[in-house]
């Protein structure tokens, strides 16, 4: 009898971002239920969080309460001060909201555990549920210690466990050696696996500047001039339009310069600071300063044919010209619905870009979500009909998109992002959509060598493996993983670097002398080093001893199947490197991901420190039934304290 | 009530009990090793090497392996230690060992903690709060802590290191080691010779029943740097002169044919990196190099000696390719690069690297060590033969120096006692550390803080034979 059940468990993983968490285990595993946002935001009373923001609105009561869409979360009841102040919850702002998560250490230690209270009351679980927690590499001993102790004494756990995301990440794929490189907001990880035994000393941890947020910083510097604020590029990171493509591609369109004058507006208040909360801050940002020039002052009626570009709506909405910027916008569509007209009819117009893949495309458009417009709109106190209003004017989402199909943008890439948006979101609240379209940028947010740096961690990592001949298989199998890989083209793009860089080719000088290749050994007494023919993942075509055919043929150059030769032989890469002997890596290779998981294969494996967790919380609580101690129980904390989880965590 | 003895645990308040974790810190030249007591390797390994940017209005320094390979202008790279074996710079090894603990240990410091949630979460009552704001920057003040020294310390330099640790660490008990009797423990010898081939020092220890005999202490500067010498050198010297391009400077390689010039796509740097930078990444090329290709000749004899060469001509060669591309398989070459550590006439010369001197090499080391001993216990001592150090992982490295000592001492039993796990004869001195701070009966041994405060630093000389 197992001591707990599969539908007991709670997992855990906190992000720098996005903290997924899940209640029991089902019968196929699925990705995490509960998402929430790693971040919290700071309550009227000091040292309490709050998970939403919570917004004061002098309204009628009765307009209060927003669409609750997010998952199966209580609506906190509005608390009322007296009859005129309404304190609403604002689900979708993240206006002062702290993220206690930075490069994967825990920065704001009150912060983080009101977030680990917020999520585990949202699963809102029964007595004796045990809990796993994925660790990120970067915390430290002490500060499993304090975790454990928090999660004891604050949820009075029966049992929990620690796991390292990396190691979780290795379990997902079922694989007892690999290197697992975490890709996440705004640092990346690297670690070797071996044998199921992360290998610490070398590992890198939080290596910083090269996450998701590095991304985004890498479109921002090259957008910026164009008038993209960082919010924008975010989206635009996400959007399917933006893609790395692999070091040494042809930009599309390179050398040319047609239709680049689109976006004409230079720098259209790219710089308006997001003013602080309140509605006093709100009614003064009109005055804010916005522009690093006298002509960039927007709403300028004389400059109509510049509003294209103008992107910073929300200061024009929240300077009360709101209807005046419709109005032009309108106009400027039907003027450009007849221009298009007048084209077509004029010249033919070449070929339409809609039909090449977004790789050869010059420009794309993408839908964002305006939130910096929206938190504006509700500081403003417009009331729950004026606010659907303006949102149903300003929003250009899908829902609008029908009547303005004249313009003949590009659809896909918009269809894609809207759609998956539209489930979730309700149309009174959700949030402004706009279309922007860009350039060739979108290929560029590695422009801070990004990929680079990442490489060489991972080539750091391998290197300072000790066992040197678990080197090469740990080059054989790469997993990539974590949100800030989910970037279009990325992982293809890090393994063309690696491959361009550190690849060690075939020596010529050895193919053709009378030895046995220097990477395969020799033999040793206790057969450790005999080659086995394999077959499965690695099985070559040859059925014999590799190290027979290697030797016979290396010295019979003419006997060696053509197009072959003894170093790259498949069948010998995993296990066969004499050790202080042969560099790595001869190959590189990613591990593929499992494909029994019908529900991961759906939304991707960035998140498979999870399914692994899954896993292991499977195996650890269920199915050996506490023998490996793999986890700590509550008579176990006891005795030991807090500093016993070192002995219990993964 | 049972008087303690030296086989009674300690009382678990006395000091530290086995429950609180000591943490062990074992400085070197090339990496920085800390972990806690009881553990089997170190959690926390750093490059001792850190990275300095000398700006007019405030330097910066930077640790850790991640901060100190980014191609960054005016990055200057450096070691606090200095070429004796003893440490330098205080102040910035100070840090780095304090960056070795806490990154990987203990956790960046938390703040005022009566804000940090801590109190909080576990409900204690105030008197946390204010012990805690007293000691607020001390990094350590919860765990004692065990320092490994090398043999030769000075007396300033073992007092500066109870000094950095009781005063600006803040730990409650403190205890410093010499990396030989560590070393020893972890191959669980009381006695015995440790062979030390570490990167910049290479020393042997003798060793009887825990204590060093200090006038035995040997050390020679022929170590894993002399052989990276050694390896440029057999660069420059060859016909033509072989590349050595560091991976940071290369954007893409092509395949080449062995011994063409390599046709990588270089990086350019608008603002030159400086030149320590630029070394030290050419040292991780050095390191692959050692790992895949030097070999020690295994003897029997000097590779110098009558037949030898023609015999390792014969041998296979082993190819190797350079993070530009360029490649060429090292026959008889590979060979040279560490024979000097056995033989001093063996090494290859310039003007800048003049030929070591004799009594550095390894077996010399090993004899004058020796001599220092009583004759009645040399067998002893030949019989654990403690090999440690990341330099002995040298392929043949065991073989020559067993034929060496054999060579020297045909009469004795001697054995080579060399673990074959990587990380045991890396992290050994560590790895005895760990051990010792974890037993019950090293716990006597501790200087409290008090005693510190009593007595001074020179506690140091008294405690720490």
């Amino acid at each position: 009898m197992p001591p707990f059940k599969d539908e007991q468990i709670i997992i855990i993983a906190p992000g720098s971002e996005t903290t997924v968490a899940q209640l029991g285990l089902p019968e196929s595993f699925t990705p995490a239920r509960i998402r929430v946002r790693s971040r919290m935001f700071p309550a009227e009373k000091e040292g309490e969080w709050e998970p939403y923001k919570v917004r004061r609105r002098s309204d009628k009561p009765e307009m209060s309460a927003p669409a609750h869409d997010a998952q199966g979360a209580v609506l906190n009841p509005a608390n009322r001060d007296d009859d005129d102040i309404v304190y609403e919850e604002d689900r979708v702002s993240e206006e002062g909201a702290v993220w206690p998560i930075q490069q994967g250490r825990i920065v704001n230690w009150p912060c983080f555990f009101a977030l680990v209270t917020h999520v585990y009351n949202t699963m809102n679980p029964p007595f004796h549920t045990p809990i796993l927690l994925i660790a990120q590499p970067a915390w430290a001993p002490r500060e499993h210690e304090r975790l454990t102790q928090f999660f004891f004494e604050k949820f009075k756990t029966p049992a929990f466990g620690l796991m390292d995301s990396a190691l979780a990440t290795s379990w997902a794929y079922g694989v007892h050696t690999s290197t697992v490189v975490d890709v996440g907001r705004d640092k990346v990880d690297v670690t070797a696996v071996s044998e199921f035994i992360p290998h610490i000393q070398g590992r890198v941890i939080a290596l910083p500047e090269c996450g998701g947020e590095a991304l985004t910083n890498g479109l921002l510097a090259k957008l910026k001039s164009r008038g993209l604020t960082r919010d924008m590029c975010e989206q635009l990171k996400k959007s399917p339009i933006c893609e790395l493509l692999p070091p040494g591609t042809p930009l599309p369109g390179t050398g040319e310069s047609n239709g680049l004058d689109r976006i004409t507006n230079p720098a259209a208040a790219a710089s308006t600071g997001a003013p602080g909360s309140g509605p006093a801050a709100a009614s003064a940002i009109g005055n804010v300063p916005r522009g690093p020039g006298a002509d960039t002052e927007v709403g300028d009626d004389g400059n109509g044919d510049e509003s294209e570009g103008v992107l910073d709506v929300a200061s024009i909405v929240a300077g009360g010209k709101m209807s005046e910027y419709l109005a032009r916008k309108e106009k400027e569509k039907e003027e450009k619905a007849a221009a298009k007209k007048k084209g077509l009819e004029a010249a033919v117009q070449p070929a339409r870009p809609i039909r090449l893949p977004n790789a050869k495309r010059e420009k794309a458009t993408f839908m964002y979500e305006d939130h910096f417009l929206l938190d504006t709109l509700k500081n403003m106190n417009l009331g729950s009909k004026g606010m659907a209003e303006a949102q149903a004017a300003l929003d250009e989402g899908p829902q609008k998109k029908g009547q303005d199909d004249v313009d003949g943008e590009p659809r896909s890439a918009i269809d894609a992002s809207g759609s998956a948006d539209m489930a979730s979101s309700s149309s009174r609240t959700g949030p402004i959509r706009r279309e922007i379209e860009v350039g060739v940028e979108r290929f560029q947010a590695d422009s801070g060598g990004i990929l680079e740096k990442i490489a060489d961690a991972i080539h750091r990592t391998i290197s300072s493996v000790d066992e040197v001949n678990k080197r090469s298989e740990l080059w054989d199998s790469l997993i990539i993983c974590g949100n800030g890989s989910r970037l279009r083209g990325f992982k293809e793009a890090l393994m063309v670097t690696l491959q361009t860089k550190y690849l060690i080719s075939p020596s010529s000088a050895t193919i053709f002398t009378s030895e046995i290749p220097s990477n395969i050994s020799t033999p040793a007494g206790t057969g450790a080093n005999t080659p086995q023919p394999q077959l499965g993942p690695h099985g070559g075509p040859s059925q014999v001893n590799p190290l027979l055919l290697a030797a016979t043929t290396a010295q019979n150059p003419h006997l060696m199947p053509p197009g072959s030769n003894p170093l790259g032989m498949p069948g010998m890469s995993s296990h066969n490197q004499h050790s202080s002997h042969g560099q790595t890596p001869t190959s590189i290779k990613f591990v593929k991901p499992p494909e029994y998981f019908p529900e991961w294969k759906d939304v991707g494996f960035d998140e498979s420190a999870f399914l692994g967790a899954q896993v292991a919380a499977k195996v650890i609580f269920v199915v050996d039934q506490g023998q490996s101690k793999g986890y700590m129980t509550r008579p176990d904390y006891n005795d030991q304290g807090p500093m016993g989880i070192h002995d219990y965590s993964l | 009530m049972n008087i303690p003895n030296s086989s009674t645990a300690p009382n678990a308040n006395e000091y530290a009990g086995d429950e609180v974790s000591a943490i062990v810190l074992d400085p070197g030249y090339s990496t920085t090793r800390a972990g806690f007591a009881g553990e089997d390797v170190p959690k926390s390994v750093c490059p001792s090497f850190y990275g300095h940017i000398d700006s007019d209005s405030s330097p910066q320094y930077f640790f850790g392996e991640n901060a100190i390979h980014n191609p960054v202008p005016n990055l200057e790279i450096k070691n606090p230690w200095g070429s004796d074996g003893i440490v330098e710079d205080w102040d910035t090894a100070t840090k780095i060992w304090e960056y070795a603990i806490t990154s990987r240990l203990t956790g960046s410091k938390p703040g005022n903690p009566g804000k940090n949630g801590l109190n909080d979460a576990n409900g204690d009552d105030m008197d946390i709060d204010i012990e805690g704001l007293e000691n607020m920057e001390k990094p350590l003040e919860e765990s004692p802590l065990l320092m490994t020294e090398p043999g030769w310390n000075s007396q300033k330099a073992r007092e500066k290191c109870i000094e950095i640790a009781m005063e600006e660490w803040g730990t409650p008990a403190f205890y410093l080691q010499k990396t030989g009797v560590l070393a020893a423990f972890a191959s669980g010898k009381a006695s015995g010779i440790i062979i030390d081939v570490g990167a910049s020092i290479t020393s042997v220890t003798p060793v009887l029943d825990g204590m060093v005999l200090k006038k035995g202490v040997q050390k020679s500067p022929l170590a894993g740097n002399f052989v990276s010498n050694q390896i440029r050198m057999i660069f420059k010297q060859s016909q033509p002169e072989i590349p050595l391009t560091p991976h940071y400077k290369v954007a893409s390689k092509t395949q080449v044919d062995a011994g063409a010039p390599s046709q990588a796509i270089y990086k350019s740097f608008e603002i030159p990196l400086m030149e320590s930078f630029h070394r030290h990444e050419e040292e991780r090329v050095l390191t692959e190099f050692k790992e895949s290709v030097v070999e020690v000749w295994p003897g029997p004899g000097r590779f110098s000696n009558g037949t030898n060469e023609e015999i390792a001509k014969s041998q296979p060669g082993r190819p190797f390719e350079m993070p530009d591309g360029w490649n060429q398989v090292f026959g008889v070459d590979r060979y040279r690069a560490a024979e000097a550590l056995f033989d001093a006439g063996a090494a290859l010369q310039d003007a800048e690297n003049p030929r070591p001197k004799d009594e550095h090499t390894i077996p010399r080391l090993v004899q004058a060590a020796i001599q220092q001993v009583d004759t009645d216990q040399r067998p002893l001592l030949l019989q654990n033969i403690v090999v440690t150090g990341g330099s002995t992982l040298l392929y043949k490295f065991n073989d020559r120096l067993n034929y060496e000592i054999n060579a020297i001492y045909p009469s004795t039993r001697n054995k080579l006692i060399a673990p074959g796990s990587v990380v045991e004869r890396k992290y050994a001195a560590w790895i005895g550390g760990s051990i010792l701070a974890s037993l019950g009966t090293f716990h006597q041994l501790w200087i409290s803080r008090k005693e510190y405060e009593e007595h001074g630093v020179n506690i140091v000389e008294k405690r720490c034979k």
